[in-house]
């Protein structure tokens, strides 16, 4: 594929970029960084695997154990509505994605607090996501003692879950807390569920944010509760809690486009909500750019990336037309898009990413969610999971990248020292209370 | 066996075989029954996709113009801060007005806002002479510029040497809003005419 071996050096040259202004800099931490999906074959992958480094760090760790947790609850979310519609094919290969993803979480686990802790985890993992599939199968099949069953199965799988982490915090994280987290994300997950049976999608789907923003941070509870102390520290820097809060929206982008892709791909009538959740996720960028740069780059930022969420939807919705013109049209759209985004983050960060390196990265995000849509709309669901699987993973990579340089550009600005706000009139008084 | 029996027992030997050449568990590890149900197609109709249209007007939260702290019958407006040429946040000119350091979040909106005020002037206390008596819990509220009031919670109160003051903790963005109120603490160094701490509140 022309083009390839450039594109699968993005990522890790996007790194060296960031590296050169931060000791800290990036570390690929999966094949999919290295080699973004969209321009890489599978054989490609799989040569990709074998040179991939690993995360070293914690605090690494950490933040790919929020990513895997989010990427469950969406593909979990999936499944269960999949298996609702009837539609099969789609939810068996959302239950080989969601097998990838358990797996991926148990070698993590494994890494973060030793082989026995995944041993313990894995099964109970496991059970748990057969209890949802159970519990959508009961919905889809209007079986209301199915459900009954299912629940009362994952109730206890919730509290086997729980008792694993508070056993593994060696009592940093207690019994009623890890209880409450792990119901919170059961029941997200289940009335999701009941409510896109019931066709309010407007609730789904908030349901659906819901969940993987709950079952993302859950990520940080569990390893801040299992790390060692001084480790579990790193992650209370700010620098952490920005890259972490950051990862979170721009995976977040991924997933709700897909989305968004899936129903309008289908003309289906969940599209709207769909649609709601993507400008939901798209405020919530523009808000966290004015945070960083400023309101007047907020506002470039946001008209920026409503053209490229324009353009993903529109080929979307041409895919499902059979309209060429439109979908070369948004194509096009894109183009422009990568062009005018890597120039402003190139401007909003010091020129600490650099245009080429920040366009040849957008391009590969656009061009993997134009094939996910290609491959949902040819019903190819299994393609269509992997992309979406790799996408995923791409993008939290880019985020760790965008966070560093974003977290050194503002640290440049700062203030310096200590504000002088006494006088030292009652210095009598202050100094001995 | 009729067709359809054989078409279904197919499909799940196929995705049995596939199952076992690729080394995957099924993430259920039961089987999912495919067909005889075929998947979705397009639905009929209007296009869906021709209704939506991504957000293009940013609504920026408003700047603060007033800080109230009841427990400590405190009313302030609000004068905005910059830095100073040498690189530290400049301070309110008066003891008796607090301060929003203008280069950082406005309040409410994500990231930490920093308000400063002084413990005291030459002649008597300052605005935040009483800032180090705050509990956790206690309300503190900002009325910004759009006639909007956004209310913190203190979460809690640390004094700390200057010369290892927490600017991480105090101004780099996460994106949860919370609020810092910086003052000055502790022992007064005559020579330099400078308190040797700061009492930071933190508050979300």
């Amino acid at each position: 594929m022309p083009g390839h071996k450039h594109h699968s050096r993005l990522v890790p040259i996007l790194c060296l970029g960031v590296i050169a202004v931060l000791p800290a800099g990036c570390t690929a931490r999966h094949p999919a960084a290295a080699a973004p999906p969209a321009a890489a074959s599978h054989a490609e992958h799989q040569a990709a695997a074998a040179t991939a480094t690993v995360p070293t760090s914690a605090p690494d760790r950490a933040l790919r154990l929020q990513a895997l947790l989010g990427q469950h609850s969406i593909l979990a979310a999936n499944f269960m509505r999949g298996r609702i519609r009837g539609d099969d094919d789609f939810a068996q290969a959302a239950d080989a994605a969601l097998s990838k993803n358990t797996a991926d979480m148990r070698q993590l686990i494994g890494e973060l607090f030793g082989s026995a802790a995944a041993n313990q985890f894995q099964p109970k993992w496991q059970e748990h996501v057969v209890e949802l599939f159970e519990f959508a199968k009961g919905v889809a099949d209007q079986d209301k003692e199915a459900q009954a069953e299912a629940r009362n199965e994952l109730i206890k799988y919730e509290q086997d879950l729980a008792a694993f982490f508070v056993g593994a915090s060696h009592g940093r994280l207690t019994t009623a807390a890890a209880n409450t987290a792990m119901r919170m994300h059961v029941d997200h997950l289940l009335m999701q569920a009941d409510t896109y049976a019931a066709k309010d999608y407007a609730k789904s789907d908030q349901l659906y944010r819901e969940s993987y923003d709950h079952t993302y941070d859950l990520g940080a509870t569990i390893s801040a509760a299992l790390l060692p102390p001084k480790q579990a520290a790193e992650l209370r820097t700010p620098m952490w809690r920005l890259r972490s809060a950051l990862g979170k929206l721009l995976a977040e982008h991924v997933v709700v486009v897909e989305d968004a892709t899936r129903a309008a791909v289908t003309n289906a009538p969940d599209f709207a909500a769909a649609g709601q959740l993507v400008n939901a996720n798209t405020r919530d960028l523009a808000a966290a750019m004015d945070t960083l740069f400023g309101a007047a780059a907020a506002k470039d930022f946001q008209s920026l990336w409503a053209n490229h969420v324009d353009a993903l939807v529109t080929y979307a919705g041409a895919t499902a037309a059979h309209d060429s013109a439109r979908q070369d049209q948004a194509r096009a759209d894109l183009s422009t898009f990568e062009a005018r985004m890597a120039t402003f983050l190139e401007g909003a960060t010091g020129k600490r990413l650099t245009v080429s390196t920040l366009a040849d990265a957008l391009k590969a995000h656009d061009q993997a969610l134009l094939k996910h849509a290609d491959a949902y709309a040819a019903k190819d669901y299994t393609s269509a999971h992997d992309i979406a699987y790799q996408t995923y993973e791409h993008m939290s990579e880019l985020a760790g990248a965008l966070a560093n340089a974003f977290g050194s550009t503002v640290a440049a600005r700062l203030p310096a020292g200590a504000p002088q706000t006494g006088i030292g009139g009652m210095a009598d008084v202050v100094e001995h209370r | 066996m009729p067709a359809p029996v054989r078409t279904a027992a197919l499909v799940v030997l196929a995705v049995l075989v596939t199952t076992v050449l690729s080394g995957a568990q099924p993430g259920t590890g039961r089987e999912i029954p495919t067909a005889p149900r075929p998947a979705p197609a397009a639905a009929a109709g209007p296009p869906v996709v021709d209704g939506f249209r991504s957000p293009r007007t940013y609504t920026a939260v408003a700047p603060p113009v007033r800080l109230r702290i009841p427990a400590l019958h405190v009313t302030s407006s609000l004068e905005r801060l910059g830095v100073l040429a040498d690189g530290t946040v400049a301070v309110p000119a008066s003891p008796d007005i607090a301060g929003w350091y203008a280069g950082g979040p406005r309040p409410g909106q994500a990231g930490p806002a920093v308000i400063l005020g002084h413990v005291d002037s030459q002649a008597g206390p300052g605005i935040f002479f009483n800032l180090f008596r705050l509990k956790r819990g206690t309300a503190v509220l900002v009325d910004r510029a759009d006639g909007s009031t956004v209310t913190f919670r203190v979460s809690s109160v640390s004094r700390v040497s200057k010369t290892r003051f927490p600017r991480d903790l105090v101004y780099v963005p996460t994106l949860q809003p919370t609020l810092r109120l910086v003052t000055c603490g502790g022992s007064f160094d005559h020579a330099r005419r400078s308190y040797r701490d700061n009492v930071i509140v933190y508050a979300a």
